[in-house]
């Protein structure tokens, strides 16, 4: 233990939505847009070299620039689906909404579903699945060695 | 105008907390205009050492919950190895997930997005009955918890008696 230190960051994970083809996210649950985070004028978003760290993006080196890119890359190609309203699960355990028919989720290779806006930020934190915590980015390297 | 997540989330709790309340602590707000603080009694467990005490704590949520942990406050004198001096909590599913390179083994212990107010006070219930002492947040606690127990024992008697006549 020992990590009880107080740290103040803000989030962005706007990055991670930049340029994907499914943005899907006007069907939120209760109705409201999802609001994407705006940074303020003078603060450039915040990144998780470590989970546990965080920096602007200017403080960070080429090598937690590179980790980064891979993780965002990494999650990126996790698949992204429209709920259906067919998934054994019925709700999002994040948020604990249930799911709607046209939320945007996205399925983690543990088979385990989320709405995309809330699985994203934490898997920019920690790449492992929150309900069962199988690593995400082990199995996924190891289904593209195989294809 | 919408209200973020995190209260909503939090309101969620409050509400099927209120509706089904669950043994061994009562949960509200400290403010009823502030779904992020949150006041908490903690019924000390049977057969502990804590047994008969009742202990007042303070939640406090950030806006990326449940992204990150909330902080946990004693606001009751208390006396155990893993809470300071202070009244602040040190148990490590309050904390952010470490590097993960090599962390998998650990992720359990740490902090979850799934954690709610109930899994958070269940936790901590569980510490009050089974202190942890290889990182303690009360050295001194630690120390006489591991070697001069009837001074700890004594100490946290001190503190349930406390505990009751402020309640
Ligand atoms: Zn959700
Ligand atoms: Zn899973």
């Amino acid at each position: 233990m020992g990590n009880c230190l107080k740290r103040s960051t803000t989030d962005d994970i706007s990055l991670l939505r930049g340029s994907d083809s499914v943005r899907e996210s006007s069907s939120d649950q209760l109705g409201q847009p999802y609001q994407e985070p705006i940074p303020a004028e003078d603060v450039s978003p915040v990144y998780y070299p470590s989970p546990s760290v965080s920096r602007s993006v200017v403080q960070l080196t080429e090598e937690e620039q590179v980790k980064i890119a891979k993780r965002i890359g990494l999650i990126q190609n996790l698949p992204i689906g429209t709920y259906d309203g067919c998934k054994k699960e019925r709700e999002c355990v994040i948020c604990m909404v249930e799911f709607l028919v046209g939320d945007t989720v996205r399925c983690l290779p543990c088979m385990h579903t989320y709405h995309m806006k809330c699985i994203d930020g934490w898997l920019m934190r920690s790449l492992t699945c929150p309900s069962c915590l199988e690593p995400v980015d082990a199995a996924l390297l190891t289904s593209y060695e195989t294809t | 105008m919408s209200e973020p997540q995190s209260a909503l989330l939090l309101r969620k709790q409050l509400a099927e907390l209120n509706k089904n309340p669950v043994e061994g602590f009562s949960a509200g707000l400290i403010d009823d205009n502030d779904i992020y603080r949150w006041e908490v009694l903690i019924i000390g467990p049977p057969d502990t050492l804590y047994e008969g005490g009742f202990f007042k704590c303070h939640l406090y949520f950030p806006k990326e919950y449940p992204l990150k942990p909330p902080k946990m406050k004693f606001i009751t004198e208390i006396w155990h190895p893993n809470i300071d001096k202070n009244g602040d909590v040190c148990i490590s599913i309050l904390h952010e997930p470490g590097d993960d390179k090599f962390g998998y083994e650990k992720a359990s212990e740490r902090w979850l997005p799934v954690h709610t107010v109930e899994t958070i006070l269940i936790s901590v219930i569980s510490m009050l009955a089974d202190p942890n002492d290889e990182s303690p947040a009360n050295v001194d606690a630690a120390k006489e918890w591991r070697e001069h127990y009837s001074e700890f024992k004594r100490k946290v008697a001190r503190c349930v008696r406390k505990s009751q006549e402020e309640c």
